[in-house]
Formats: structure tokens, C-alpha cells, sequence
């Protein structure tokens, strides 16, 4: 299990490396560069503003320095916001998509493993109808869809109610997150659902639980003891992945909602080519998927003996 | 004395996309406590669905018993969860399947699973429930019982572990174990040593067995009484002897002839029987196995035989058998051989 956990950590960190440096040729090969503006700007000033930066080096130099300079844990400065480091709005608006995105995991979790054992228990009845036509509609409709459907169902509530039940946006209190991530979980809450109940028909007729049937286990108990625990097994491996890109991707929601994240920066970087944060963010979320995957996969052993033991 | 385990009349069917399949068509048979029933067929008699519908495991829907009644000791308990107080699955009756492999569940340590029989039945504390499942690793004979409970099913071999889903079986002391083919998946040696293990454990608890099983050399090993099966009804029922020795069903014959044998001077050459069972979307009118018995005479193809008496406990379900039946009267054949100069004339 050691040498196992070792293993997957260095993995990790040369996904991670693969990452940066990929991040790091794509971006400088985008025409133009963070200096380059609407202002014009003399060849001076821009020269003096390139040496200060260290542009002027060969592509090779910059990416030894950068690189350098990453594995001591400093990002660099933003080229467009003045004397913040790529450290700083990581630290400061990061824990905000965190927090976010596990509240939506754990809405989409649990919601997808009820429903879609639920689902799997009834299936072909009326139930099963029901969610699986919401679960078509949690796919195919986009979360700002959502989003904007739930502020406007949130106002007419507030509204009815003569005060203010849940903030419609905004971020600060435990009210202000449930309906953001209820709505950025949404998407996933529906494909888990899917998930988990192809995987409860598998369970529900295989012969593990037509024994425990035969042992006269109570239906409940076999729901919990053999059925669940089985079930649950691809719910589980997508987890990670799910946290992570649902974390890295509430960009529109956290629009909609005035949250102040980490997606906003991110997109930003990209649009105005702020070398240092387009890194640090990139290789910043690079490394939270390999974290996320690697706890998954050590969580998948714990849950299932035969991965634990080999 | 009434039987242990009396099954009377018994049809089942199921919902399928192609239509109802009518999977078991009267079916009767008795065990007696401390006894050995061997039910054999080919695949898709009946023989898996009869006893699983007996004791409620078939899904329903798509299953459905239309008709019949299953007595334990006299009572009715056919569609009941219970009877006088006691679960009839697991307590009153113990199951083991085919392929312990899978039989199993992956995630639960093999002790838990064997426990859990205690638990649900006896209302045994977690510790003490697992305590009993390690003495009765011992006794299905898997030595270091005490440190094999705390492994996992992939941990184990096939063998092994029909030897686990038998302490799990005969953990509440049933009263009648039902073994659904407990020995296909397995190879002789292992085999010999897991019917040697049901033997020896009926004798020390009497319980009951019924062997479903397409293997005539364990019926021979194993059974005190056999129930021939073809296409959801049991066409020849009797002793062991009465089957193998006195065989009467023309579908019994077949089956001999199509096992090797040993014994030396006889013909070698396997005979399988012609043909495949009827469809059981539309069983026909007559005897289902008329299409491919060398014996068959008119009557066959348009009436459903009914049960003849030969001897005490030896039941046929064959119109040869009728008393008015004299033998090889040609007349009552369906249609004799065409020979090779008729076709060319």
C-alpha cells in the first residue's frame, strides 16, 4: 500500500510537470504578449518593460527560470494587476471555488447515489419515469440556464414570503452558497444518477445479492450491506474528477452568482495573456485533478478489498 | 408421516418480450427429513426455477406462480416470507448456487457473510455471531478457520468457497438444504470432496437435501430418491434404483444412453438424444418430449400423459406406461419409418 501510495505521488508529479510545460510552449505561442496593448507604446518603454520581465531571453532561459522559480512555490507577479502575486489571488479566491465545489459535489453525490439507486429499485415504474426525465434535463440543459432560473424563483420566494429566505447572490454566509452549488452541482448530480443506476441493475441481479436473498436478509439490509456498497464502486472513481472540474468550471456560475472565485481570474488570464497567471492557475488546478485522483484512487482501496490487497 | 417438503401442482410462469413462458406446468414432488432428492434435467427444465419459486427467490415480476402449493411439515408456506415465527429463507431453509465465485459478495469478509445468517435469524451480537461463523468454517473443514474469516472472497478458491456458502447454508440448522448444481463449476476432485462434505453433514444434522443437478454420476453418488425433469414437468420420479435400474420414461433411457460408461462389452459410442426441447413459449398439446422419442405413438402428439403408478414411489409420465398399453403394437405408432425405396419411387 506504501510503495502504491509513493508510486501514484510521483506519477502525479510528472503529470503535473507535463502540464506546465505544455501550458507553458501553448501560451507562447499565442500571438502577441501581456505588454502589448490598445496604448501605443514606444519601442523603449516596451524594450525596457521586456528586460524587465525577462521577455527578451531565449523561450528556453524563461523556461528554466519560471520553472525554477514554481518548484520554490512562487508563481511569479501579474503582468496586468499591479503587485499582486499569482500566490496571493490563489489563496484568496481559491478557498471561495473550494468550498463551492465540495458543497456541489456533495449535493451531486448524494443526490445522484439516492436517486439513481432509487431508480434502479423502481425501475420501469413511475419513479424511475420521473427522475430519469429530470436527469435528461439536468444533461442537456447548461448550468446558467439553471442558475438564472433559480435567482428568479429565489426573488419571487423572497418576495412572497415578505423576507428574505436564501440571498439571491453574493457570497459571505452558509445561505449564500446553497443555491450556487446546488445549481453548479446540478449537471453532475444528474450524471451520477445515471451512473449509479446502471451500476445498482448489475448489483440488484447478480448472484451475490440473489444469496443474500436466499439467506433471508431483510431487503433493507441488503440495500445497505450488499447492494449499496457494490453500487457504488464507479460512483466513487469519478468523484474525484467530478470535484475538480466542477470546482475549475463554476466560472459561469460563479458569474451569475457575484462569487468571487478563482474561475473569474482564470478566464481573465487567458483574454489579456497575463503570462504568470495563466500558469499559475493552469498548473494550479493541474495539480488539484492529479491530487483529487490520486485521494480517489486511495479511497477506492479502502472501499474495495480486492484493490487494497494487491 | 408427512413429508418435510411437499410441492404439489406447481406452474410458473414468466413475462418475457416474446411472450409468457410457461416455465413450470404441475410439477409434484416430497422430501423426507434426512433424505436426498435429486432433481435432473437438462437446462431450462425447470429444475432451478421450481425450487427457487418455492422459496421466493425468482423475481416477480417477470416470475409469477399462477397455481400449486408448497407444504413444510404439513403447512402451507408458498408466497410467505415466515412460517410459525421462523424465516423459511435461511432459517428453515438453506440455499447454495452453483458459482460460489460469484455467489459471493466481494466487499464483505468471508466471516461477515457467514455471520450475518446469525444475526439476521438468531439475533447474535456482531462478535458472537462471528465467533460461531469461524467454528463453522471448521467444521466445512477450511483449515485456519479463524484467520480465513477475515479474508475476502477473491481470496479464495472455487472450492473453498462452496465450503463457505455451505457454513453460511447450514448456519441457522435448517431443516432442508437445497444445493442448486453446488459442483458444476467445480473439477472432479474438489467435486467428490464437497458432495463427501454434504454427506457427512446431513448425517450429523438430518437435515434434508434437494440436489439440482444435469449430472447423472452425482445423482448416483448422492440421491436417495430422483425427479427426472423435461420442459417443466417431472416426466419419471422414483429411487434411485427404480431410475437407473428400472428406468421407465423414454426421456430417462435417453439420458442413460447419452452418459459414458465404463463397463466393458458395451457399445462406446454416446448416443445423444435428436432434437431440442419444445419451445416453451407454446408448450404443445400432447407430450412435450413426443418430438423426439423413437417410441412415439399418435396419442403422444395430441394428449399431455398423466402420472402412471409402476411400484410404490415410482412414477411415469409416459403413455407406454398405460395398462392398456401391450407393447409394440405397430398400429399405434405415428408413422413408420420411410425407407430409402419409397423416396426414390
Amino acid at each position: 500500500m506504501w510503495s502504491y501510495t509513493v508510486k501514484r505521488i510521483l506519477q502525479g508529479i510528472v503529470t503535473v510537470w507535463f502540464i506546465a510545460t505544455a501550458t507553458f510552449l501553448a501560451m507562447h505561442n499565442v500571438p502577441g504578449d501581456p505588454l502589448s496593448s490598445d496604448r501605443a507604446t514606444n519601442e523603449t518603454i516596451r524594450a525596457n518593460l521586456e528586460a524587465r520581465y525577462g521577455l527578451d531571453k531565449p523561450l528556453l532561459e524563461q523556461y528554466v527560470v519560471y520553472m525554477g522559480n514554481m518548484m520554490r512555490g512562487d508563481f511569479g507577479i501579474s503582468f496586468t494587476q499591479q503587485n499582486r502575486e499569482v500566490n496571493d489571488i490563489i489563496r484568496e479566491h481559491f478557498p471561495v471555488s473550494a468550498t463551492l465545489g465540495v458543497l456541489a459535489v456533495v449535493f451531486a453525490a448524494l443526490g445522484g447515489i439516492l436517486m439513481g439507486a432509487l431508480t434502479a429499485l423502481y425501475r420501469n415504474r413511475l419513479p424511475d419515469y420521473i427522475i430519469m426525465f429530470l436527469v435528461i434535463m439536468g444533461i442537456s440543459v447548461p448550468s446558467f440556464v439553471f442558475a438564472a432560473l433559480g435567482q428568479l424563483s429565489l426573488v419571487n420566494l423572497n418576495a412572497m414570503m415578505g423576507f428574505s429566505v436564501l440571498p439571491v447572490a453574493g457570497w459571505g454566509t452558509v445561505s449564500h452558497m446553497l443555491l450556487p452549488a446546488l445549481v453548479l452541482g446540478l449537471g453532475t448530480m444528474a450524471y451520477l444518477t445515471r451512473l449509479m443506476r446502471s451500476s445498482m441493475l448489475e448489483v440488484i441481479s447478480s448472484d451475490y445479492v440473489r444469496t443474500a436473498r436466499a439467506k433471508g436478509v431483510p431487503p433493507a439490509r441488503i440495500f445497505t450491506r450488499h447492494q449499496l456498497r457494490n453500487a457504488v464502486m464507479p460512483v466513487i472513481t469519478v468523484l474525484g474528477p467530478a470535484i475538480a472540474s466542477i470546482t475549475t468550471g463554476g466560472f459561469v456560475v460563479e458569474l451569475v452568482f457575484a462569487v468571487p472565485g478563482l474561475g473569474r481570474y482564470f478566464v481573465q488570464a487567458v483574454q489579456q495573456l497575463d503570462y504568470t497567471v495563466i500558469m499559475g492557475t493552469t498548473v494550479f488546478y493541474g495539480a488539484f485533478l492529479v491530487f483529487m485522483v490520486i485521494l480517489v484512487d486511495l479511497v477506492y482501496g479502502w472501499i474495495d478489498p480486492r484493490v487494497r490487497l494487491k | 408421516m408427512t413429508a418435510l417438503l411437499e410441492v404439489s401442482n406447481l406452474h410458473v410462469e414468466f413475462d418475457t418480450y416474446g411472450g409468457i413462458v410457461k416455465a413450470l406446468r404441475g410439477v409434484d414432488f416430497s422430501v423426507e427429513s434426512g433424505q436426498t432428492l435429486a432433481i435432473v434435467g437438462e437446462s431450462g427444465s425447470g429444475k432451478s426455477v421450481a425450487m427457487q419459486s418455492v422459496t421466493g427467490l425468482i423475481p416477480m415480476p417477470p416470475g409469477r406462480i399462477t397455481a400449486g402449493s408448497a407444504k413444510l411439515r404439513g403447512k402451507e408456506f408458498l408466497g410467505q416470507r415466515r412460517l410459525d415465527g421462523k424465516t423459511i429463507c435461511g432459517d428453515e431453509i438453506g440455499m447454495i448456487f452453483q458459482d460460489a465465485m460469484s455467489s459471493l459478495n466481494p466487499t464483505m469478509c468471508i466471516g461477515d457473510q457467514i455471520a450475518e445468517t446469525l444475526e439476521v435469524h438468531r439475533g447474535y451480537s456482531h462478535g458472537k455471531a462471528f465467533s460461531r461463523a469461524i467454528e463453522l468454517l471448521d467444521m466445512v473443514r477450511i483449515p485456519e478457520a479463524a484467520r480465513r474469516a477475515r479474508q475476502f472472497p477473491f481470496e479464495f478458491s472455487g472450492g473453498m468457497l462452496q465450503r463457505v456458502m455451505i457454513a453460511t447454508a447450514i448456519a441457522c440448522k435448517p431443516s432442508l438444504l437445497i444445493a442448486d448444481e453446488p459442483t458444476t463449476a467445480l473439477d472432479v476432485t474438489i467435486q467428490a470432496q464437497i458432495l463427501d462434505l454434504l454427506q457427512s453433514l446431513q448425517k450429523e444434522t438430518g437435515m434434508a437435501i434437494v440436489l439440482i443437478t444435469h449430472d447423472l454420476s452425482v445423482v448416483a453418488r448422492m440421491a436417495d430418491r430422483v425427479a427426472v425433469m423435461y420442459a417443466g414437468q417431472i416426466v419419471e420420479s422414483g429411487s434411485v434404483d427404480d431410475i437407473f435400474y428400472r428406468s421407465a420414461h423414454p426421456y430417462t433411457l435417453g439420458l442413460k444412453l447419452a452418459m459414458p460408461s465404463h463397463s466393458e462389452g458395451e457399445d462406446h459410442r454416446l448416443r445423444p438424444i435428436p432434437g431440442s426441447p419444445p419451445d416453451m413459449f407454446s408448450p404443445p398439446a400432447g407430450c412435450a418430449y413426443c418430438e423426439r422419442c423413437d417410441r412415439a405413438m399418435r396419442i403422444c402428439q395430441s394428449d399431455n400423459p398423466p402420472i402412471f403408478t409402476l411400484d410404490k414411489g415410482h412414477l411415469s409420465r409416459c403413455w407406454q406406461q398405460h395398462p392398456q398399453h401391450t407393447g409394440a403394437s405397430e398400429g399405434l405408432y405415428k408413422a413408420a419409418p420411410v425407407s430409402v425405396d419409397e423416396v426414390l419411387a
